[in-house]
C-alpha cells in the first residue's frame, strides 16, 4: 500500500545551513496494516508524513501510496491523489470555522473535479462512523475538543480513501478522549483501513500493528 | 473546485470578515461613483455643447470667398466657382448662400403672442439654396413669393432657446416654441440701418414670415430664400451675382479632409469658426472630465491597494485553513481562485453600488438644478449622460480594481506551503 524507496529531505535552516530530515528512508506499509511511527521531536516524523501524503514534494527518492507513484505529479494531480487516495487528521484538528461539522466533513467535495452526489449524506454516515451523527449541525466552537477531533477523523473518512494519515492526532487530547479516538483508529483499521500514525503516545503505538522509529532522519 | 463550493467558501469567507469586506467594498465603490459621476456629467455637458450650442454638421463644409483676390486663380463664389466646388470628390450637393447686402432693420408694433410689444431691431438675413432648410420648413415650399408678399425665413433654433432663456425672461416676454412661431409675420426695411451705413440706392418695405426653426439657421439673424436675397440686392443696387458661401455637403464625413484641400486649390477659404469653437468647447469639457475622471481613477487605484491590504491581512490568517484545504484536495489553482473570487464579489459590489450611488447622485444634482439653478440658455433637462457601456463599465472597472488588487495576495496563497502550515515545526 505504501512504499517508500531512499527518502531524502533537506531544509535550509540559514545559520545551520543544510538540515538533513529524512536521510535515506526505505519502508513498506502493507495493506490493512496500522504502522505507528515514533521518534523524538525533530526526528523526521512529519515530514515523512507529509511526504507520503503529497503535501511535501521537495524530496528524493521514490514514493508510491496507493498505487500512485508521487514523484513528478504535477500540482493538480497531487492535489487529485490527496482528495481521492488519503486522509489526513492532524494534531491541531484544523477545522474550518464557520462551517458546521457536516460541512467541514464534506470539505474535501469542495475540490473534488466530480463531487459526489450524495455529499451531504456521506458526510452524516462518516459522523455516524465516529459517533457524531447528532451533532452534524454544529459550529467547530460549539464542540469539545475530542469531538473536533472525531469530526476531523469524520472528514478524513469522507472521501473513502484507501490510507489514513495521522499527525499526533491524539496529542491535545486528554487521556479519554485519547484512548476512545484510538480505539476508533483500530476498529477503521480492522475495518480494512490502512492507517500510518506518527506518534509520541504509547497508547496508539500499542495499538499499532507495526512500528517505525525514527533517528535523526533514519530508520532505526 | 466547483462552483457552488466556491460560492460557500466566498460567502463565508466574506461574511467572516464583514468590516473588512465593508470597508473594501466602500472604497471602490467610491472610486466608481465618482468616475461614473463625472463621465456621464461629461458625456452631457458633452451633448448639450454638441447638439444646442455648436450643432455642427460634421459631413459640411463652409465654404467663402478669399479674402485677397486671386483673378482668373479664383478667390471668387460666382455660380462658375459653385459648379466646380459641386464637382469635387465626395461632394454629394452644394448650398449656394448670397447675404442680403444692405442693413435692415423691423419696427414692431403690435400684439406679440398676447402681449402688446414695441420695439425695433436690426435684422441680418441670408439666402440659401431651398434644400439646404426645406426639412424644417413647415410652412410652403420657401421660394422667392415675389415683390410685396411676405418672403418665408427660417429661424435658428438656437436664437429661439437665447430669446426664450434670457432676453424672454428679462422682458417679460412670452415664451416661443417653433410651432407658435411658424406663421408670424413682422414687417422689414431693407438698407435701412440704426447703426451701419446704408447703401447708395433705395429703401424697401416688405414682411418676413417664419416658416421654420432650425439648426442650420442664422444665429443672429433669418435664412430666406436665395432668389428673395437676389431680389433684395438687385434692387438695392448691391452685388446679386456672387455668393457669400457655399455649404458643401459631404457623401461621408470621412471625406470631409479632402473636400477641404480641393476647396483650398481652388483659392477658396473654408470657413471652420463653428467647428473650431465646438471642438474647442468639447475640448474644454472633455479635459474638464477628463481630470476628474483620473482622480476617480486614483481613487480606484487606492482601492485596490486597499484590497490588496485586507486580502493579504485575510490570507495571513487564514493560513491554516488554506493549508488544510490544500491537504483535503485543494490544488494552488484552487486556492488562487477562492482568493480572486473573493475580490470579484467584493469588486462587484463595489462597482455596481459605486455606479447605482453615481446614478443617484445624478438625479439629485438634476433635481437640484431644477429647483434652484435659474433658466439660462441650453440648459438641459438632465446634465448627465448614462449610456449602457457606462453602468457595465463602471461594475466592470469595479471588478478589475479588486481582481488587480487581489492578484498578489492570491498568488501569496496559491503559494502556501500546507506541510510548513499545518505541521507548525519540522519534526
Amino acid at each position: 500500500m505504501i512504499s517508500a524507496r531512499g527518502l531524502c529531505r533537506s531544509y535550509d535552516d540559514g545559520e545551520r545551513g543544510q538540515v538533513r530530515v529524512l536521510d535515506d528512508v526505505s519502508f513498506d506499509v502493507q495493506p490493512g496494516e496500522f504502522v505507528a511511527v515514533v521518534g523524538r521531536s525533530g526526528s523526521g516524523k512529519s515530514t515523512l508524513l507529509h511526504v507520503l501524503g503529497g503535501l511535501d514534494t521537495g524530496y528524493r527518492g521514490e514514493v508510491s501510496v496507493a498505487g500512485t507513484a508521487l514523484s513528478g505529479l504535477s500540482d493538480a494531480a497531487l492535489a487529485r491523489f490527496r482528495n481521492e487516495q488519503v486522509g489526513f487528521v492532524f494534531q491541531s484538528f484544523h477545522l474550518v470555522q464557520g462551517l458546521s461539522a457536516r460541512d467541514n466533513v464534506a470539505l474535501p467535495s469542495f475540490f473534488s473535479p466530480v463531487p459526489p452526489v450524495d455529499a451531504e449524506a456521506r458526510a452524516i454516515e462518516a459522523l455516524a462512523r465516529v459517533g457524531l451523527e447528532g451533532k452534524a449541525e454544529r459550529l467547530p466552537s460549539q464542540l469539545s475538543g475530542g469531538e473536533r477531533q472525531r469530526v476531523a477523523i469524520a472528514r478524513a473518512l469522507f472521501a473513502r480513501p484507501k490510507v489514513l494519515l495521522c499527525d499526533e492526532p491524539t496529542g491535545n487530547l486528554d487521556a479519554a478522549t485519547s484512548e476512545q479516538v484510538v480505539a476508533l483508529f483500530t476498529e477503521l483499521n480492522k475495518g480494512g483501513l490502512t492507517v500510518l500514525a506518527v506518534t509520541h503516545e504509547d497508547r496508539l503505538r500499542r495499538a499499532a500493528s507495526r512500528v517505525l522509529t525514527l533517528v535523526e532522519g533514519k530508520l532505526s | 473546485m466547483n462552483g457552488r463550493s466556491l460560492r460557500r467558501l466566498v460567502r463565508l469567507n466574506l461574511s467572516r470578515e464583514r468590516r473588512a469586506s465593508v470597508s473594501s467594498v466602500f472604497g471602490v465603490g467610491v472610486g466608481i461613483a465618482s468616475l461614473v459621476f463625472f463621465v456621464a456629467l461629461g458625456l452631457g455637458v458633452g451633448r448639450v455643447v454638441r447638439e444646442q450650442v455648436f450643432p455642427v454638421d460634421a459631413s459640411l463644409v463652409e465654404v467663402v470667398p478669399s479674402q485677397l483676390s486671386l483673378g482668373l486663380l479664383g478667390g471668387k463664389l460666382d455660380q462658375a466657382a459653385v459648379d466646380r466646388l459641386a464637382a469635387l470628390p465626395g461632394v454629394e450637393a452644394a448650398y449656394r448662400k448670397m447675404s442680403v447686402r444692405v442693413p435692415a432693420v423691423s419696427f414692431y408694433d403690435g400684439d406679440f403672442f398676447g402681449r402688446r410689444l414695441r420695439m425695433g431691431i436690426e435684422v441680418l438675413a441670408v439666402g440659401v439654396d431651398p434644400d439646404f432648410v426645406k426639412q424644417d420648413v413647415q410652412l410652403g415650399d420657401f421660394g422667392d413669393p415675389g415683390e410685396g408678399k411676405p418672403i418665408p425665413a427660417v429661424a435658428a433654433t438656437r436664437l429661439i432657446e437665447i430669446y426664450n432663456k434670457s432676453f424672454a425672461q428679462s422682458r417679460g416676454l412670452p415664451q416661443l416654441s417653433a410651432t407658435m412661431l411658424t406663421g408670424f409675420t413682422f414687417p422689414v426695411d431693407w438698407n435701412r440701418s440704426f447703426v451701419a451705413e446704408v447703401k447708395p440706392g433705395p429703401m424697401t418695405r416688405g414682411q418676413l414670415q417664419v416658416v421654420g426653426v432650425s439648426d442650420r439657421g442664422l444665429l443672429a439673424g433669418v435664412v430666406i430664400p436665395l432668389d428673395a436675397a437676389r431680389r433684395i440686392n438687385r434692387a438695392s443696387g448691391v452685388d446679386a451675382a456672387t455668393f457669400t458661401g457655399v455649404a458643401l455637403k459631404a457623401v461621408e464625413p470621412s471625406k470631409v479632409p479632402g473636400i477641404v484641400e480641393g476647396v483650398k486649390a481652388m483659392g477658396l477659404r473654408v470657413d471652420d469658426q463653428e467647428r473650431r469653437m465646438a471642438e474647442n468647447a468639447g475640448a474644454a469639457v472633455a479635459i474638464t472630465t477628463s481630470a476628474m475622471a483620473l482622480l476617480s481613477l486614483l481613487i480606484c487605484v487606492l482601492a485596490a491597494f486597499n484590497i490588496a491590504h485586507a486580502l493579504s491581512a485575510s490570507v495571513r490568517a487564514r493560513e491554516r485553513e488554506l493549508g488544510v484545504m490544500r491537504a483535503v484536495g485543494a490544488s494552488r489553482r484552487d486556492v488562487f481562485g477562492l482568493v480572486m473570487a473573493e475580490a470579484s464579489v467584493l469588486g462587484l459590489f463595489g462597482g455596481a453600488g459605486g455606479t447605482l450611488l453615481a446614478l443617484a447622485a445624478a438625479s439629485g444634482v438634476d433635481m437640484l438644478a431644477a429647483r434652484v439653478l435659474p433658466e439660462f440658455p441650453f440648459k438641459p433637462d438632465s446634465f448627465f449622460v448614462v449610456p449602457p457601456w457606462l453602468v457595465a463599465g463602471g461594475v466592470a472597472l469595479g471588478v478589475l480594481a479588486a481582481v488587480a488588487g487581489a492578484f498578489l495576495p492570491a498568488r501569496r496563497a496559491s503559494a502556501i506551503d500546507p506541510a510548513r502550515v499545518l505541521a507548525g515545526q519540522v519534526g
